[in-house]
């Protein structure tokens, strides 16, 4: 039977990285190449000695797909592509593309230029690992080879975040990266089409989940910018790309307008400079209705926002100010919090996970005194808030995507199975599939029921419906003859005599005869008559003929009488038949040997 | 529904809960719950009410409301499945069994009450372990039950004041039975001490007994204004002994009277309520005194709203009484946009947080919110609260 493979790489429960490794129709791919950020040493790398113990992973791997820009989906990437070596294409989307380099590139300097690690990639492995790439669009079909074949669908999740549907006949997986189904301002909710796939496979991080309001956040988020203002405060609000500062910045604009606040809000020159750039992408990217929303609110177009000048982190007085980079690793955004960071009446809010070594790492982690360049002290006295605003789907929302896709079978990736049991009930009692949940490092091996498509001629299909009704179970499929022709890549079922005249063959005929014998003390003539009469009235529905060169015929089967040598009480029955009667002609036979009923005429 | 507008994002409710909550927490469940109980100090159950297959679960509350200090760095908003089970039939009624990791549930339609395994480390599914049978009632009415702290794990249940009875869980053997004939309806099953329980009936009746006399219980009709179609519900005080205990009576025409648990025969004080007509099924109002905040109580269940009151203003006068509090976030809610009303299916305080509530609404919404007390009055918070048993904090049912 048709098998597909799932292999997340990894070890024991780490739920830090995404690498999974799937097997289907005779192709191995490998989804996402995540780092995993609690690691200093080669543990945040995955193990890709499951793929071959040494040497490059090219001849191992068809293809390998990103779903999204997150380093713990990508931050392996360019270590797995130029250090272990792989030079088959990787496919991500167009906005996953253009912003992995960047991640990567900064990630890669706070590793190795701030933490002095040796074992990493270079910038320039960077760039001849995003030469590999292969962009993708939404909902457009690429074929990675003859038989391989893959689409992107919307995520939400994170700008350019796709999930996958890989497919090789009519075998097929869908791997959602990080998906959300309820919809956030800027992004949407992810969406695909009851494509049936064989396997569904879904992170479970976040499906033991039920998630806060969207409004809960953000009236967080108010009361915390709010009352800082109230104060006197400033508030920094450090973001990396565009679509997050937008969503915020819209929201603190209407905020703004209904409590008739004063305070002035800036947007940083890094933040603006790169906004064209991504702006670009973030419009194609996303539907219709959120391209409005946006085009219509550009950011330049803020009634209470402006443009930040650095000379404006001394005014007095509150102030909001969006600047960049987001873990206030470097750039403005870390000088605006030199400068505030004295004050309490300030604060500071990340809107997102920072990296190990970054000053937004460490103060996320409580740390209120940090060595600065030139062994300075900065004493971190203003209130650091950590919100969440980034969109995952919890467990309503697995339940949600399953409806939608209507996979076979459900595999869930990084979840401890303790801690998935009910979850993997409630799947298994609602849909009625197999939910699997292999641990990292586990090899999950489902079996596929593949059907194969297959032609008929017309004239084929035309004739076998013609003919009567089966015996003796009117509701039991029909055996249908025909020849199955498989030419290149096409499979066709055409008559027999089609298919000889194709292949040049002469046709040969089988028939099967039988004698049955009977007690009958009527005339030859009668007897047949007499059978004719009993096969009518059990063979309804079936064309029955009694003819005057002295045969009886049902369908095509050929029933004579002729009297024994020896007793004419005993009549031998010459029942005649094609292959294709076989089942009919066994059935009178056995019929006939029972004999004739009495009440015949 | 336009997810992008912001502007009715910003409504009126939304702008003055950033000054009327210090903590506001929305969940959409995806099927309404008529329990909410506690069953650790960060942990509650709650459960479907649909008639054929439903769910329990057993959320944790999020991380960030119990951040005390580092409640800045806390992202955790989020409730936590830690346990789920399935269940055959409605779960009207969910008691869980002090100091054991076992629930008992009821499903409103008959007297057996079904036991559970809550499960530990090696699993997260809670599963069936037992029932027990009840005495049947006339009608067809679920059974309410009571708990208690206990060496032996035992449930106080009935449905009608002649069925209470008490059981052993592990023998099914049952210890005590209520010395009464009388078979009135009940609407909550309360304990007060490890052995004197209230049985409120829904016509006003309050039997008080001691479960370890078979003595015939003290019998406490409802105030004489009382009608006939009015329905009554009950709830006591929590507290370290029985004098400072206080048992506050509603009835459906809105009259309630709160009095000493010692001389029930009369009120400290009474009120009348602004309730509405009771539409939703009299099953889910819920009556409630805080277990921290002296003299507050919360109403729920007529409305889309929970009420809050402090009782320490009212007067032996019957008059209207004053909202202390109101929370109306199930009803402003962006989810609720559809013709039907929406109306509180159940509220719980939590057992040492002062303004924290829990409210569950028909809409499957869940709310977790500490509400900030702006009155002129401030209610005082009792500081000589020790431990609380927090199966004695539960609301009427």
């Amino acid at each position: 039977m048709p098998e597909i493979k799932v292999t997340p790489l990894g070890a024991g429960q780490d739920v830090g990285r995404s690498c999974i490794l799937v097997s289907i129709g005779g192709k191995n791919l490998m989804l996402d190449c995540g780092m995993h950020m609690g690691y200093n040493d080669d543990r945040r790398f995955p193990d890709f000695s499951y793929i071959t113990q040494n040497g490059r992973l090219t001849d191992f791997l068809d293809c390998v797909i990103i779903s999204h820009f997150h380093l713990d989906h990508c931050g392996a990437l360019p270590y797995m592509s130029e250090m272990v070596g792989y030079d088959g294409p990787i496919y991500m989307t167009h906005p996953t593309k253009a912003i992995c380099p960047i991640l990567l590139e900064d990630f890669r300097k706070i590793t190795v230029d701030k933490k002095g690690e040796t074992n990493f990639f270079t910038s320039q492995m960077i760039k001849d690992c995003m030469k590999k790439v292969i962009p993708l669009n939404l909902h457009q079909t690429v074929q990675v080879d003859d038989e391989l074949e893959i689409k992107a669908y919307y995520a939400g999740h994170v700008l350019g975040a796709a999930m996958v549907q890989i497919k090789v006949g009519s075998e097929s997986v869908v791997y959602t990266g990080d998906y959300n189904m309820t919809p956030d301002r800027h992004l949407g909710a992810a969406w695909i089409d009851k494509c049936r796939p064989d396997i569904l496979i879904s992170e479970s991080t976040y499906a033991t989940t039920i998630r806060d309001s969207k409004r809960c956040r953000e009236r967080d988020f108010l009361k915390k910018v709010h009352e800082s203002i109230e104060r006197g405060g400033k508030v920094l609000i450090p973001v990396f790309a565009p679509g997050r500062a937008q969503e915020l910045c819209i929201l603190l604009e209407t905020f703004w307008e209904r409590m008739n606040l004063k305070a002035p809000i800036y947007f940083s020159t890094g933040l603006t400079e790169k906004a064209n750039h991504y702006y670009k992408l973030f419009i194609t990217w996303t539907n219709q209705k959120i391209r409005k929303t946006f085009v219509q609110r550009n950011m330049f177009e803020f009634k209470h926002i402006k443009a930040f000048d650095r000379s404006y982190a001394d005014n007095p007085g509150p102030m909001v100010v969006f600047a960049t980079p987001g873990m206030l690793h470097a750039g403005q955004s870390l000088q605006i919090f030199k400068k505030w960071a004295g004050n309490e009446k300030n604060m500071v809010i990340m809107p997102g996970y920072c990296v190990q070594g970054t000053i937004g790492h460490k103060i996320l982690n409580g740390q209120r005194k940090l060595e600065m360049e030139g062994r300075t002290t900065l004493d971190v006295k203003l209130q650091v808030e950590y919100m969440s605003f980034s969109a995952h789907a919890d467990a309503k929302g697995i339940m949600q995507l399953i409806r939608m896709a209507e996979p076979r079978n459900m595999l869930l990736v990084h979840g401890e199975a303790v801690k998935m049991e009910f979850l993997k009930g409630k799947i298994e009692q609602e849909f009625s599939v197999d939910c699997y949940m292999p641990a990292n490092g586990e090899t999950t091996t489902v079996t596929t029921n593949p059907s194969v498509p297959v032609d008929i001629s017309l004239n084929l299909l035309k004739r076998e419906m013609a003919l009567g009704g089966p015996l003796p179970d009117p509701k039991k499929p029909r055996t249908m003859h025909g020849t199955l022709i498989m030419k290149e890549n096409s499979l066709k079922l055409v008559s027999s005599e089609q298919a000889l005249k194709e292949l040049g063959l002469n046709e040969h005929q089988l028939r099967f005869t039988c004698r049955v014998q009977l007690q009958d003390p009527h005339s030859d003539s009668d007897t047949l008559h007499r059978i004719y009469k009993h096969l009518k009235s059990v063979l309804k529905g079936y064309t029955i003929q009694h003819l005057p060169d002295g045969t009886v015929m049902v369908e095509s089967i050929v029933i004579k009488v002729s009297s024994s040598a020896d007793d004419t009480n005993t009549k031998v029955l010459l029942l005649s038949w094609s292959y294709q009667d076989e089942d009919l002609g066994s059935f009178l036979s056995s019929l006939l040997k029972k004999g004739l009923p009495s009440g015949l005429c | 529904m336009d997810e992008l507008e912001f502007d009715d994002v910003l409504d009126d409710w939304f702008i003055e809960s950033l000054k009327t909550y210090r903590d506001l927490h929305v969940y959409q469940l995806e099927h309404p719950t008529q329990v909410i109980e506690w069953t650790s100090e960060k942990t509650v159950c709650v459960a479907g009410c649909s008639l054929k297959k439903n769910e329990i679960l057993e959320l944790r509350l999020p991380l960030r409301l119990f951040a005390e200090e580092n409640k800045g760095l806390c992202a955790e908003r989020d409730f936590k499945v830690v346990h789920g089970g399935f269940t055959d039939g409605p779960v009207r009624c969910l008691r869980h069994i002090p100091g054991t990791r076992c629930l008992v549930t009821n499903d409103g339609l008959s007297a057996e009450l079904q036991l559970w395994g809550l499960g530990g480390d090696d699993s997260n599914v809670i599963r069936r372990t037992g029932s027990i049978e009840g005495s049947r009632s006339v009608l067809e009415c679920g059974s309410r039950i009571a708990v208690r702290d206990s060496s032996r794990p035992q449930v106080l249940h009935g449905a009608q004041s002649s069925g209470v009875q008490l059981t052993e869980l592990s023998s099914g053997q049952m210890l005590y039975k209520l010395d009464t004939d009388a078979a009135d309806p009940l609407s909550s099953l309360q304990f007060v001490s490890d052995s004197v329980f209230l049985a409120s009936c829904c016509n006003g009746n309050i039997y008080v007994a001691d479960t370890r006399t078979s003595a015939a219980p003290q019998l406490y009709p409802p105030p004489a204004c009382s009608g006939e179609s009015v329905f009554w519900w009950t709830d006591a005080s929590s507290g370290p002994d029985l004098s400072g205990c206080k048992v506050i009576r509603l009835s459906s025409s809105g009259q309630a009277m709160v009095s000493d648990l010692r001389s029930l025969e009369g009120a400290v004080s009474q009120a009348h309520l602004d309730i509405q007509a009771c539409h939703h099924g009299l099953d889910v109002v819920r009556v409630s005194w805080a277990p921290v905040l002296d003299n507050c109580i919360a109403l729920s269940g007529f409305s889309g709203a929970v009420h809050i009151y402090d009782t320490s203003v009212w007067t032996t006068e019957l008059q209207e009484a004053q909202l202390l509090f109101e929370h109306r976030g199930h009803v402003v809610s962006l989810q609720s946009e559809d013709a039907v009303p929406v109306f509180i299916t159940s509220h719980v305080w939590h057992p040492d947080r002062p303004r924290t509530l829990l409210s569950a609404a028909s809409d499957g919404s869940v709310h977790v919110w500490d509400w900030v007390d702006q009155s002129g009055t401030r209610a005082e918070v009792n500081k000589l609260k020790g431990s609380v048993h927090p199966t004695l904090t539960c609301g009427a049912v």
